[in-house]
C-alpha cells in the first residue's frame, strides 16, 4: 500500500503547475486548462484523505467537483467564444472590460 | 513493490505532461497532453481504490471536457495564432511564487500529514455504496447539481449562439 501522504505531495506538485500556468500565460484556453489541472490536484487530495480515514463523503465531494468543472468548462468555453467574436483574440490582457 | 513502480511511472507522467500543459505554445498540444495527464491521475484513483471515479474520470474528464476544449481550439483555430509573452516580471513572479507555494505546501505535508499506517481492512467503496449515498444523504445537493447543469446549458447557449441573440434582437 502506497502511503498517503506521496499521493498528497504529487496533488501539491499538479497544483502549483496549476497556479503557475494561471500566473505566467496570457492565453485564455490555457489558463482556463490550468484551472482544471488545479480542480483535478483538489480532486486527488479528497481520494488520498477519503482512502486514509475510510470515509465515502471524499469520493461524493470527488462527484460533485467534476459536474460543476463540467458545467464551468461549458459556461467558460462559451465566454471565450463570445469573446473571440467580438474582439478576435482570446488574449485576457485584451479583456479588461465587462462592457464592449 | 510492484505498486510503487506503477505510482512512480505514473505520477512521472501526470507532472510532466501537466508541464507540457503550461508551457507548451500551441493550445492543441497542451489540450491533448492535458488528456494524457488527466489518464495518468485515472490510475492514481485507481491506486486509491476508487474504481468508479477512476472510470467517471476518463470518461467525465478525459472524454467529455477535453473534447469541449478541443472542440473550442479548433473552432477558434487558435493552434497557429502566436501568443504574446507575459511580461517578464510577471513571468519571474509567477515561477518563483508557484515554485515557493510549492516547497510550502510539500514541508507541511511532510511535517503535519505524513500518516505512518493506513487504518486496518479494506475500505470498501464500490458503485453500489456510492449511489446509496449519494441518494439518499446527499440527495439536495445532488438535485442542485442538476439544476446547475441545466443553467450552464442556458448560460453557455445564450452566451455563445450568436444567431439566437440576432433573432431575438
Amino acid at each position: 500500500m502506497i502511503p498517503t501522504h506521496w499521493f498528497l505531495i504529487l496533488s501539491a506538485v499538479l497544483f502549483a503547475i496549476g497556479v503557475c500556468g494561471v500566473l505566467t500565460r496570457k492565453n485564455g484556453i490555457t489558463i482556463f486548462m490550468s484551472i482544471e489541472l488545479m480542480v483535478n490536484a483538489v480532486n486527488l487530495t479528497f481520494l488520498a484523505y477519503a482512502r486514509q480515514f475510510h470515509q465515502l463523503h471524499g469520493l461524493i465531494f470527488v462527484f460533485f467537483v467534476m459536474a460543476i468543472a463540467a458545467a464551468e468548462a461549458a459556461v467558460g468555453l462559451a465566454i471565450f467564444i463570445s469573446l473571440f467574436h467580438h474582439r478576435e483574440t482570446i488574449d485576457v490582457d485584451e479583456a479588461n472590460l465587462m462592457h464592449w | 513493490m510492484f505498486e510503487f513502480a506503477i505510482f512512480f511511472f505514473f505520477a512521472a507522467v501526470a507532472v510532466i505532461f501537466a508541464l507540457v500543459v503550461v508551457l507548451h505554445h500551441n493550445p492543441v498540444v497542451g489540450a491533448l497532453a492535458l488528456v494524457a495527464s488527466f489518464f495518468a491521475l485515472a490510475v492514481m484513483y485507481v491506486l486509491l481504490e476508487a474504481p468508479f471515479l477512476a472510470a467517471l474520470q476518463v470518461i467525465v474528464y478525459a472524454g467529455a471536457i477535453m473534447v469541449l476544449f478541443l472542440f473550442v481550439i479548433m473552432l477558434l483555430n487558435l493552434q497557429h495564432r502566436r501568443e504574446e509573452p507575459t511580461r517578464p516580471v510577471q513571468q519571474f513572479l509567477g515561477y518563483t511564487g508557484s515554485a515557493a507555494f510549492l516547497i510550502t505546501l510539500v514541508y507541511y505535508i511532510v511535517k503535519y500529514a505524513a500518516f505512518q499506517a493506513l487504518p486496518a481492512g479494506t475500505f470498501n467503496s464500490d458503485v453500489r455504496m456510492i449511489g446509496t449515498e449519494l441518494f439518499q444523504a446527499y440527495i439536495f445537493p445532488f438535485e442542485m447539481v442538476s439544476i446547475l447543469l441545466l443553467a450552464a446549458i442556458v448560460g453557455a447557449l445564450l452566451l455563445s449562439g450568436r444567431s439566437v441573440r440576432t433573432s431575438a434582437q
